[in-house]
């Protein structure tokens, strides 16, 4: 007994606090503030082997890990689940290498890393959201030279952007592209908000908290402050239109929250849930009291 | 006597200042450009002038620095010497040599459009015929679908491609088709001065003569200024007001289309003349 608890000491020893040595955080904060200073311009950083491969939140990890203290209370959804794979190993990555306290409730967190969602619950002041990011160049498809798109966010050169969503009109009737959905920050750049549904689109705008972006495998962090306009683009007669599946969640009977679509049984019966497992939790009890 | 003084003024190659300030209507010039690769000569010396619209043809066989003398004035590529004025719609003066990268940019996409001999390398081959002539367009702000859409259609139509097609990807179009919506592309902001780099080259003999018939009413019908490199004298003969002959970096001879076609003087260009195949 009392050797097991001398190696759990160890283990917190082993590691410097959050995993990444000093000075490597000390280089991600510089990027991250210049990040700041230019909303949504990439920042390139010199992005570290994490113990994961690359795709599952590199990138984010590395950013939180700058920016986590002591008193920091974390929380990691991953689609806007805390009891997924992804959330729950980069949680206890956190608790082990950090040893901070950790939430599920979106409220009660002053840093959420997140993977494809915005949490439901409005965000506030002094809380951080890190986004996991895998293709940070929202021209990416569309121009392959790195050096050619740097040149035309530099000379906002944009009609290419508006080309993809022309393509989406003439092929679908409307704007087809749902997840990453290119948005304008700042009224400068055009940025890709990594793959979140464009029904979260519009909780960028406007937001109280500080959003950070992490691109481990590409090497890029870029950065929305509090409060900066952010604008999905669209053309005047086909506007931005925020998206959901038309349907309640099953679990809480909410209709305003985003849903998952999963397939109940073996002959492909359909349920939607909340994929905000959190708020999904909260609009159970407040139903429970309501019927109290 | 005229011909003779137009013949001067073609041939002028010391570019003096004052003439800068005594002749304002002139579109675009370029004066004593050189281009050197390392210790190879890519155009040395070279002054033309463009009036609007006016066609320029550049000929000269292969190696003579045509494209690269394109390129440069395009402002592609970097000139060693020389200096490249573009009197924009404004009644600005640009230098090329001296003016912004973005700047230069914006004129590319505005007032100037370049049509590559291979419509591959002018076209966005996974993008719909409208998207491709739509680009243009949106680069220069045009944000609503339904005229992007219409004035896209509008110059399908005239470049002879059918409506129909501006959802189809240009991979599914014929060489010539290809060749045309590249041209569509090009012209739909309207610019001043548009290059072409052998836009017939690699076409069969009926579909060239389609796509020389398309340009010159285009050409004629907008008032475009046109620069146009070709080894092939029919096509100068056709599409040209004045010609320049390149040899090895150098320009042998300018003047009139006719002129230097029916009278070359310099001795490559009889070669030249004298090469074509009589059917």
């Amino acid at each position: 007994m009392n050797e097991m608890s001398k190696n759990e000491n160890l283990d917190i020893q082993i590691y410097n606090f959050a995993y990444l040595d000093e000075n490597t955080k000390r280089m991600i904060r510089r990027a991250l503030l210049k990040a700041l200073c230019i909303p949504g311009y990439q920042v390139p950083f010199s992005s570290r082997e994490m113990p994961m491969p690359y795709g599952w939140g590199t990138g984010g990890i590395q950013v939180t890990s700058a920016c986590l203290i002591p008193k920091d209370i974390l929380k990691v959804i991953d689609q806007g689940a805390d009891d997924t794979t992804n959330a729950v190993s980069i949680r206890k990555f956190f608790q082990k290498t950090a040893n901070v306290a950790v939430t599920e409730k979106t409220s009660d967190a002053s840093l959420i890393q997140t993977r494809h969602r915005i949490p439901e619950t409005k965000l506030k002041e002094k809380q951080i959201l890190v986004y996991q990011v895998p293709i940070p160049e929202p021209l990416r498809f569309l121009e392959p030279r790195e050096t050619e798109t740097r040149k035309m966010h530099a000379l906002s050169e944009y009609g290419l952007m508006y080309v993809k969503l022309y393509e989406d009109i003439a092929k679908h009737g409307h704007i087809e592209t749902a997840y990453a959905y290119p948005v304008k920050t700042n009224g400068n750049y055009v940025t890709d908000p990594s793959p979140i549904p464009k029904f979260d689109n519009p909780k960028m705008n406007n937001s109280p908290a500080i959003q950070l972006f992490g691109a481990g495998r590409e090497q890029r962090i870029y950065a929305i402050p509090p409060y900066t306009n952010v604008k999905s683009l669209d053309f005047e007669d086909y506007p931005f239109e925020a998206m959901k599946a038309n349907f309640k969640c099953s679990i809480c009977g909410s209709s305003d929250s985003y849903l998952d679509e999963i397939i109940v049984s073996d002959d492909g019966k359909r349920s939607y849930i909340c994929s905000d497992t959190d708020y999904c939790k909260e609009q159970t009890k407040l139903n429970s009291k309501k019927e109290d | 006597m005229f011909r003779h003084r137009l013949l001067q003024r073609t041939n002028q190659i010391k570019f003096k200042k004052r003439r800068l300030i005594m002749k304002q209507n002139f579109l675009f010039q370029a004066s004593n450009i050189s281009k050197y690769y390392g210790q190879n000569i890519g155009c040395k010396n070279v002054s033309l002038d463009i009036n609007p619209g006016e066609v320029l043809g550049i000929v000269g066989e292969s190696g003579s620095g045509k494209s690269t003398l394109l390129n440069c004035i395009y402002g592609n590529l970097e000139v060693d010497e020389g200096d490249i004025f573009l009197n924009d719609k404004s009644k600005t003066i640009l230098n090329f040599t001296k003016i912004s990268e973005p700047k230069l940019r914006l004129i590319q996409r505005s007032d100037l459009a370049f049509v590559h001999q291979n419509p591959r390398d002018g076209l966005r081959m996974n993008i719909s015929a409208g998207g491709n002539i739509g680009e243009r367009l949106m680069a220069i702000g045009h944000r609503n679908y339904g005229e992007i859409r219409q004035i896209a259609a509008n110059w399908l139509e005239k470049v002879e491609i059918d409506v129909s097609r501006i959802d189809d990807k240009p991979s599914t179009f014929s060489g010539g088709m290809q060749q045309r919506l590249q041209i569509a592309r090009n012209l739909v902001t309207r610019p001043r001065l548009i290059f072409m780099d052998e836009p017939t080259g690699g076409l069969d003999v009926s579909v060239q003569a389609k796509i020389l018939d398309l340009l010159r009413n285009l050409v004629r019908e907008l008032g475009i200024a046109a620069v146009i490199v070709t080894h092939d004298l029919a096509v100068v003969r056709l599409l040209a007001d004045r010609i320049i002959v390149m040899q090895n970096g150098n320009v042998i001879e300018a003047g009139l289309c006719d002129q230097v076609l029916d009278d070359p003087q310099h001795k490559y260009s009889q070669l030249l003349v004298s090469s074509v195949l009589q059917v």
